[in-house]
């Protein structure tokens, strides 16, 4: 009869295993998406702070680029957030950028952090338990935000 | 901000992240911020007003030396009461990876997690067996801090991420302000070296060739040495007229290290490798004593690409001297050189970093969920 207490036995631990993977999936992919709501009000933050910096230089190419940004579709938002990185950086060095400067920083940072979350919630949904049990059909899967460095250089300051 | 900081390493034993925890929470309490510091201290060490001990350390052998853990039903008891206590909006934890404080407070933790990444060793068995249980940790943390760039590959390498690079803040005004010695640098020239001179890769050696070069033509050339270590073993064959020129002080308390590169005219570092960062250098740079340091990536990074030191190929004796000897023989560019490094280390003064690690702290919680029910799920 020892060998029904065993099955129980792994039927249960079985059981506890997948509830507690199923909750760390849930608590994943909530972060996830907080760490993306976060990216995206940086995003906008940063492209708000370009349109102003563009108005008081006068830029065209650069407010051009804060507008395509700020009203990118999602499927081409790293690409409008690229070209405004790199008209940015086409903006000599000056006190005005400072502002931008930061703005910039803080979208590095919270990307950094919102591609941690995604890398976390995608090495779970590959697991091989999960995919056999299609643990995570319930929360679409996250995507990496793909763009290059925003950072911008502010220099060492002259004396 | 209501802070919470993990220090795995007994606070009452000197080291890096404890001096690291120590300034970063007192510089985080002098901007008006509420700061906490949990660490392990043994019952009667006398510690700050902000620090809470949770218990005595047990040394435990890990990665071929023995480490002081605090790890079990005892401290986890000590760090949930702590936790609960504290109600704060952001857990700053110090090398989480290894079994001790900081990874109990990331598996207990309610709140945004921040941890800093100090050490750049390579992967120990141990850690390579824990992957997976690690992975539930490394899943807590919302942001990562790196105190240097080779810190952050190690990170990239072993856990799959690399971490906001932040220095190592230096207190500049405590070095700028340090008194000289007495009687250094004195008239002939000084040249300072601080570390453990009898170990290979600090470079003590090549100091020692260069120094038998310059000493012919400089006799009151001095050479004025702090760190543990047999002074005999380090000078075995050495010349008299090299061994007359070599003050050795010993270990040396934080207040005499700063009086020590005050009293030189120089500093030397004279490494050939394993240097993540390169603390010295800007404690040097902030005491306002120009820097010759040989050309390894971490300090010609810290020397702002070369340009606010003296920077020589590592190893080469004889480059050293004529560094040495170009420099002490033109003031002009000795202060053109502390200047620029002086307006480099204001980069690294703890306002400042401090203020960088806010804005991670401000970002983990930005980007956390919040608790107390799922929005519309």
């Amino acid at each position: 009869m020892w060998w029904i207490v065993a099955v129980v036995a792994v039927v249960v631990l079985i059981a506890t295993y997948v509830t507690w993977i199923a909750a760390r999936l849930d608590r994943l992919h909530a972060r996830a998406a907080a760490a993306q709501a976060a990216l995206d009000a940086h995003l906008v933050r940063r492209a708000a702070a370009a349109a102003e910096l563009a108005d008081t230089l006068g830029r065209g190419d650069l407010r051009h680029a804060a507008r395509a940004a700020l009203e990118a579709v999602p499927e081409e938002r790293e690409l409008a957030e690229n070209d405004l990185t790199r008209e940015l950086r086409r903006v000599p060095v000056a006190d005005e950028r400072a502002g931008i400067v930061d703005a910039s920083r803080r979208v590095a940072l919270t990307r950094q952090v919102h591609n941690d979350s995604v890398r976390d919630a995608l090495a779970v949904r590959r697991r091989p338990l999960v995919r056999l049990l299609r643990l995570a059909r319930r929360h679409p899967a996250p995507r990496y935000f793909d763009v290059d460095d925003p950072m911008l250089d502010p220099g060492v300051p002259a004396s | 901000m209501r802070i919470g900081i993990v220090c795995p390493y007994s606070f009452d034993v000197p080291g890096g992240v404890q001096n690291h925890v120590h300034d970063l929470a007192e510089a985080l309490i002098r901007l008006g911020h509420e700061v906490s510091v949990l660490a392990p201290a043994d019952e009667d060490a006398p510690l700050p007003p902000y620090v809470v001990s949770a218990g005595r350390a047990v040394p435990v052998p890990y990665n071929g030396s023995v480490a002081r853990l605090a790890f079990g039903p005892i401290s986890a008891t000590r760090v949930r009461r702590w936790l609960s206590a504290g109600r704060f909006d952001v857990l700053h934890v110090h090398e989480p990876v290894t079994p001790s404080l900081s990874m109990l407070a990331v598996l207990y933790a309610r709140t945004p997690v921040v941890a800093t990444f100090h050490t750049a060793t390579t992967r120990s068995r141990a850690m390579a067996a824990a992957q997976g249980a690690l992975q539930v940790v490394l899943e807590k943390i919302t942001a990562r801090i790196a105190v240097s760039d080779l810190a952050r590959k190690v990170q990239v390498e072993h856990l799959d991420g690399g971490g906001w690079e932040i220095p190592n803040g230096v207190a500049v005004a405590k070095f700028a302000d340090a008194v000289p010695l007495a009687g250094w640098p004195g008239t002939g020239g000084a040249v300072g070296f601080l570390g453990r001179f009898t170990e290979p890769r600090k470079g003590f050696p090549i100091l020692l060739n260069a120094l038998s070069r310059l000493v012919p033509a400089r006799p009151d050339l001095r050479l004025l040495v702090a760190g543990p270590g047999d002074p005999e073993e380090a000078l075995a064959d050495r010349a008299r007229a090299v061994r007359d020129r070599i003050t050795f002080l010993g270990k040396v308390s934080e207040e005499d290290k700063a009086r020590m590169l005050r009293s030189v005219d120089l500093y030397v570092a004279p490494n050939t490798g394993g240097e993540s960062f390169g603390m010295i250098l800007t404690e040097a740079m902030a005491a306002g004593t120009p820097v010759v340091a040989s050309d390894l990536d971490a300090f010609r990074r810290v020397l702002d690409g070369g340009r606010a030191g003296a920077v020589f190929p590592a190893g080469d004796a004889g480059a050293l001297a004529d560094a040495i000897a170009g420099l002490l023989d033109d003031p002009a560019r000795r202060a053109e050189l502390a200047d620029r490094a002086a307006r480099v280390v204001a980069g690294f003064d703890w306002p400042v970093v401090a203020a960088r690690v806010l804005e991670v702290y401000a970002t983990a919680i930005e980007a956390a969920p919040r608790l107390g029910g799922v929005a519309g799920s």
